[in-house]
């Protein structure tokens, strides 16, 4: 178990060290963009400003409340001394709305969208690729296959297919937004019912995108532990059936957990394509908009975010594998 | 109790392929074991050992199937059985067995006394947490592995501790018959003397009742079993008390295989090891008439054209062979056939032979004449 603990001490420091690289690109990456926030922001204050000289106090205004007047190293401190008191900074383009608040606005949204939508897209993936190769038959020869061809498309086209279908085509889902416009979110049931809805075409979007996928590695997994010997062992000393593709399963999904830790990472940029289509909102349309507005404190807030969220799912991981297979554990110790 | 532990008659098993081939790996075995006897069974690789281990079970899964032939255990009959039934009532109690490569036997997820318990619920044993760790741990006592390796996962012990897991694990539910296949081909040579004796010990302490070793290792198998039985593309060629089986076998195949092997006595120097040439029949079509005519040094005419029964000498020893006993009891793997005129035959014995008995080949019954 001492091993243990310094193998996890070891990896919290890499992941700390990552962070902190991270946290220097998610800070200076937004502003090497060419082009003045101040500028477009301002421009729509200033329109009706005849007094040009007028415009230009505005300008300055704007720059120094956005703290822009100061230079990058400067501008860096002061980001990081506000992140320890867990202040983000304040919107460039919803000022003075802060960061922190935009974000817990959106996240929520993205997280109840893409983590059941990528755990179920998952186990359905598991599910398939071991039914297909334990019970062959159509399910090897139809369904997979055809899940693996789904899977193929690209996000944004599998989406806009389902959006045409359901949407335009039946009318049966909504075709936009996360619940009805003429709502006000609130813990009631129309808004609930509305909310449902539209989460449909997103959701299941992603899932069908991740089913062939997992199915394809889970498959071949699954044939190569089906052939293992201790599986004739275990028929031979006349085990059920149903327990030995128990321990199949199970063995088999061990470095499917891999690509659910990819899939975890991946979940941002998928949300931003899902998220736009469907004009969800979510962490993803906020991204988008911050980046077109040049609204650097935002962009950083909540690529910040994002970089802790895959950082904590891959340790958080990484300690469960220790925990399901043995074989990593031994491993680990050492 | 029936008089024979064991009684296979005429067992026929084969694979199919992808492309729908058969394969007849084994193909009309035949033998009897009693209570305390142990059979060892040789050959060279691909000659059917392993598959006439599995075939034993009595249970067959793809791409292992059963064509004909009965497997008697004690009086109950286990060909044609449901295979629940089978599972649940023969497979780890009435016939065990111990695969070849045990390193790899064990789920490397599971500790080995969850394992355990996983193969007596699999028999409706149902036991408490402490009378399961009791029974566990005299097992493991049996085969002198310490009782921590209950708590392990496999992947945590050495080669030697999986095996004696293994055989722990296959004798938990004291079957009737045990059957290990190369048990000890990926062991150094003391660690197999020792796993070799702890089998025996099985029988000693009545856990089990009688065994059949496979191996390619003859040394091995004559210090061990009370019979030794070779086997050649499918079939037992020859079958007979081990010492004599390693020491005056009467197949020609057996005196080359016998010849192939060093056992250490007086005047060994001066012997020459023999080499059996060429390469064993394609068993997807294996030929009607002897199978080993195609690399025999004492082949005659008649051995390509006439079925080859199992035939038993005076003292009840199995060979497979068209040459009459006296002269194979006196024909050494070295010789050439002597005859009185060059071009004689050695007079076979044709007329005991039932032609064409169990395959109705056609060709083999004209040429009887002779």
């Amino acid at each position: 178990m001492k091993g243990y603990t310094r193998y996890f001490r070891n990896r919290i420091l890499w992941y700390l060290l990552t962070f902190a690289v991270a946290l220097v690109l998610n800070f200076v990456l937004p502003r090497l963009m060419p082009g003045n926030p101040v500028a477009s922001i301002a421009a729509g204050v200033t329109e009706s400003l005849t007094d040009s000289k007028a415009a230009a106090e505005m300008m300055e205004e704007y720059t120094r409340a956005f703290g822009l007047d100061k230079s990058l190293p400067e501008q860096f401190l002061v980001f990081i001394g506000n992140l320890l008191k867990g202040d983000l900074g304040v919107s460039f383009r919803r000022y003075p709305t802060p960061v922190v608040q935009i974000l817990k606005e959106s996240v929520p949204w993205t997280i109840a969208l893409q983590l059941p939508a990528i755990l179920t897209g998952w186990m359905l993936g598991n599910l398939l690729g071991a039914v297909a190769a334990y019970r062959r038959g159509v399910f090897d020869r139809a369904i997979f296959p055809a899940f693996l061809f789904v899977g193929a498309f690209p996000s944004f086209g599998l989406a806009i297919i389902l959006l045409f279908v359901f949407g335009i085509m039946l009318r049966v889902l909504p075709t936009s937004g996360g619940y009805g416009f003429d709502l006000i979110p609130g813990f009631n049931l129309q808004f609930i019912a509305s909310a449902v809805r539209h989460y449909q075409l997103p959701f299941w979007s992603i899932v069908l995108n991740t089913i062939g996928g997992q199915a394809i590695g889970m498959r071949s997994m699954s044939i190569y532990e089906l052939n293992a010997d201790y599986v004739k062992y275990s028929r031979f000393l006349g085990i059920r059936d149903r327990r030995i593709v128990g321990y199949v399963f199970r063995n088999a999904m061990l470095p499917q957990v891999t690509g659910l830790a990819l899939s975890l990472g991946t979940m941002v940029g998928g949300a931003l394509v899902a998220e736009t289509i469907f004009s969800y909102p979510g962490i993803g349309s906020t991204i988008l908009s911050s980046i077109k507005a040049q609204d650097y404190p935002m962009i950083s807030g909540a690529t910040l975010f994002i970089t802790v969220g895959v950082l904590l799912a891959n340790l958080v991981i990484e300690i469960l594998y220790g925990f399901i297979d043995p074989r990593i554990k031994a491993n680990q110790q050492e | 109790m029936a008089e024979y532990i064991l009684e296979v008659k005429d067992l026929k098993t084969r694979y199919v392929t992808r492309f729908r081939e058969n394969v007849y790996a084994v193909d009309g075995v035949s033998f009897k074991l009693k209570e305390g006897e142990t059979l060892g069974i040789a050959g060279e690789s691909g000659c059917g050992k392993s598959t006439l281990a599995m075939s034993l079970m009595g249970y067959y899964f793809p791409p292992l199937h059963y064509t004909s032939g009965s497997i008697i255990i004690d009086g109950r009959d286990i060909t044609g059985e449901d295979p629940e039934v089978l599972r649940r009532t023969v497979l780890g109690t009435e016939i065990a067995y111990i695969p070849q490569a045990a390193m790899n036997a064990l789920n490397p997820t599971r500790k080995i006394i969850k394992y355990i318990n996983d193969v007596l619920v699999a028999h409706n044993i149902r036991l408490s947490r402490t009378e399961l760790r009791e029974m566990a741990e005299e097992r493991m006592r049996l085969v002198n592995l310490p009782v921590e390796v209950l708590d392990r996962y496999p992947v945590e012990l050495s080669g030697g501790m999986k095996q004696r897991t293994v055989i722990a694990i296959s004798s938990l539910l004291s079957p009737k018959i045990l059957i290990a296949d190369e048990p000890s081909s990926a062991l150094d040579v003391s660690s197999q003397k020792l796993v070799i004796k702890m089998l025996l010990d099985l029988i000693d302490k009545g856990l089990v009742k009688s065994m059949i070793f496979i191996t390619h290792e003859l040394p091995l198998l004559y210090n061990v079993t009370k019979k030794i039985a070779v086997m050649y593309a499918g079939q037992f060629v020859e079958m007979g008390p081990a010492h004599e089986s390693v020491f005056e076998p009467l197949h020609p195949y057996a005196k080359g295989l016998m010849g192939s092997i060093i056992v250490p006595s007086e005047g060994i120097r001066d012997e020459h090891l023999v080499a059996v040439p060429g390469t064993p029949p394609n068993l997807k079509s294996p030929p009607q008439h002897c199978r080993f005519a195609a690399r025999c040094k004492f082949r005659q005419p008649l051995c390509d054209s006439v079925v080859v029964p199992e035939r038993f000498s005076s003292d009840g020893r199995l060979f497979r062979c068209l040459l009459p006993e006296a002269v194979l009891r006196e024909l050494k793997y070295e010789d050439q056939i002597k005859s009185k005129q060059e071009d004689a035959e050695v007079e076979l014995d044709v007329n005991i032979i039932p032609f064409a008995e169990d395959n109705g080949d056609g060709d083999s019954g004209k040429e009887s004449g002779g």
